[in-house]
């Protein structure tokens, strides 16, 4: 280390990390972070891109640069808008290297460590939650009137608040380290956050199941009815399993089929694929009914019947 | 569709898709969502009208997909876009439910042509790992970049643009031989209609794996329906008394933490 930057330094001859670079490490991160998934590394290399300029500005050798280097190209995987808090708590702790008051063996394996919390976090909180709600938010401007304002919004809301809310994780990391991360889940905010969240996309995601899932049995009966007022005979429908079904419980049969695609996901492993080619097969036997039992007659007495109603 | 059109969808297909130049915020969780893709194709066709029709349905369909430890689980930005494509394409003359079907089969087939895709490239990226160990051992902090953005966008650009312009060709060739709308026999459209509408309960099931962390929280879940089915509320009144109780919910269970701080 130099003594002109070592005096240019603050009076302890503390290395700093300049503002500016950690501006430039985050944005490397913001928009690369996925450039080079893969199997060996995940986002290894994405976190290196993301770390080069901190490593530039806080190590003078060779040598140094090119071990630190080393530890940043290793695995490292998480969700990387939450995420981004990894690369803040890195930085401080290579800051702290730089100043002797830090190790390499430490900073690999808090890496390692933050792996987990932070992509749970992250896939449950972030991608699971919030971008579903503001989506729903989204259609429903879209569908009240004007169709293109609902993604126009999602476009501007969605990327600029994840990029604050990344940014303010990667300063919080800096600042606070990994005692700052886990105050934070310590101190209970972030589990009733998380609470929160769940409680409001579990309400969403029920209307959601309601507007949206629509799964009927075309089954009905069709009979002659003696009308005794005007001494007629009308057709009329006796039976019908939609009619039956949803007067006992509103769409009972689209929160059944709901539960059981969850039950199958979630318990049995099944995957998105496997379900798809099973509605697919559901689909092609309920069309097979609705054109053997020929339900269409069924739905045409029934829209006669409520027009003489009417 | 002409030639430009579909380079336009190609290049949105990959700036759509995980991991493009954009970013994951912008790319993937923007441009990628179903709600926005089927808008931008809506701009490319001059039609956002018809394309807003599908990319509802379609949005709630895909509204569970996310990616989970890097696992693929379907290439939404290939669905959506080559399946609003495909409805845009050949639905012309049809009703909504019939075109929404028609969405969904074209959805479909892009997102497993995707997902291969997305299996090819995220192999093709494993030798890029030699490039930059060579450059980590030469403490080149000024070329990291080469290796994640640089080369691995060359592969993920070519991996995702070039099967799109090939399918999307096909789609423009086919295009031109039948009127699809009165080729397709009228059970294949109901089939399509079912399907698309029991679709959209797997997008509900997969949020629901994140979402019911313990079992009675299904009565939340309820809550949510029985809002909708007896209280005949609109999304947005839903989504509004979600976020009163939300807000609730944290201002009430912060109290007794909050007094054990100051205490």
């Amino acid at each position: 280390m130099s003594e002109e930057i070592q005096a240019s330094e603050e009076a302890a001859g503390y290395l700093k990390i300049h503002p500016e670079t950690l501006k430039r490490a985050f944005w490397n991160w913001f928009f690369w972070n996925g450039c080079s998934q893969q199997a060996e590394s995940m986002q290894g290399m994405a976190f290196a891109q993301s770390m080069a300029p901190i490593i530039d500005d806080l190590y003078e050798s060779k040598e140094d640069k090119a071990a630190a280097l080393k530890r940043h190209v290793s695995l490292f995987n998480t969700e990387p808008q939450v995420g981004s808090i990894c690369n803040g708590i890195v930085s401080g702790l290579e800051e702290a290297n730089a100043n002797g008051a830090c190790t390499p063996e430490v900073i690999e394996s808090v890496k390692v460590a933050l792996i987990g919390p932070t992509s749970a976090i992250g896939d449950s909180l972030w991608v699971g939650t919030i971008i579903p709600i503001l989506l729903t938010i989204c259609m429903t401007i879209s569908q009240s009137g004007v169709s293109w304002l609902g993604p126009i919004v999602y476009m501007v809301v969605y990327p600029v608040g994840t990029a604050i809310v990344s940014w303010k994780l990667f300063q919080l990391g800096y600042k606070g380290g990994l005692e700052g991360m886990q105050s934070l889940m310590a101190s209970g905010k972030l589990d009733r956050l998380t609470n929160a969240m769940v409680l409001m996309g579990l309400i969403v995601v029920g209307a959601l199941t309601a507007s949206y899932v629509t799964c009927t049995i075309p089954f009905g009966i069709v009979g002659d009815v003696f009308d005794a007022t005007t001494g007629t005979t009308t057709q009329a429908v006796i039976f019908d399993t939609n009619t039956m079904l949803d007067g006992f419980f509103p769409k009972l049969l689209p929160l059944l089929l709901t539960l059981w695609i969850y039950h199958l996901y979630t318990h049995k492993k099944w995957s998105p694929l496997a379900i798809m080619g099973l509605i697919l097969v559901l689909a092609i036997v309920l069309t097979a009914i609705q054109y053997l039992t020929g339900y269409a007659n069924v739905q045409a007495v029934a829209a006669a019947a409520a027009a003489a109603a009417a | 569709m002409s030639v430009l059109q579909m380079f336009l969808i190609a290049l949105f297909i990959y700036l759509g898709s995980i991991g493009s130049i954009v970013g994951n915020t912008i790319g993937w969780y923007t441009l990628g969502r179903p709600l926005v893709a089927s808008f931008v194709v809506g701009l490319i066709f001059g039609d956002v009208q018809d394309a807003m029709i599908v990319g509802i349905p379609l949005q709630v369909m895909y509204l569970g997909n996310v990616t989970p430890g890097g696992a693929v689980a379907w290439d939404l930005s290939y669905a959506t876009y080559i399946g609003t494509t495909g409805a845009l394409l050949f639905g012309q003359g049809m009703d909504a439910t019939a075109l929404i079907g028609v969405a969904t089969v074209f959805a479909g087939i892009g997102g497993l042509v995707g997902q291969l895709v997305w299996n090819v490239t995220y192999a093709l990226n494993i030798p890029l790992n030699r490039v930059a160990a060579k450059y980590a051992e030469a403490g080149d902090t000024k070329r990291m970049y080469v290796p994640n953005v640089v080369l691995g966008q060359t592969i993920g650009f070519i991996g995702r643009f070039v099967p799109a312009m090939l399918i999307l060709g096909g789609m423009t060739a086919a295009s031109t031989q039948a009127d699809f709308a009165s080729f397709i026999p009228p059970y294949i459209t109901t089939c399509l209609t079912i399907f698309g509408g029991m679709m959209a309960a797997l997008g509900m099931g997969i949020l629901l794996s994140f979402l019911l962390k313990k079992k009675w929280y299904v009565v939340i879940f309820l809550a949510g329906f029985i809002l909708v089915t007896y209280f005949k509320l609109s999304m947005m009144g839903c989504a509004v008394v979600a976020t009163i109780l939300a807000v609730t919910y944290y201002e009430v269970s912060a109290k007794p933490a909050q007094s054990e701080k100051e205490a």
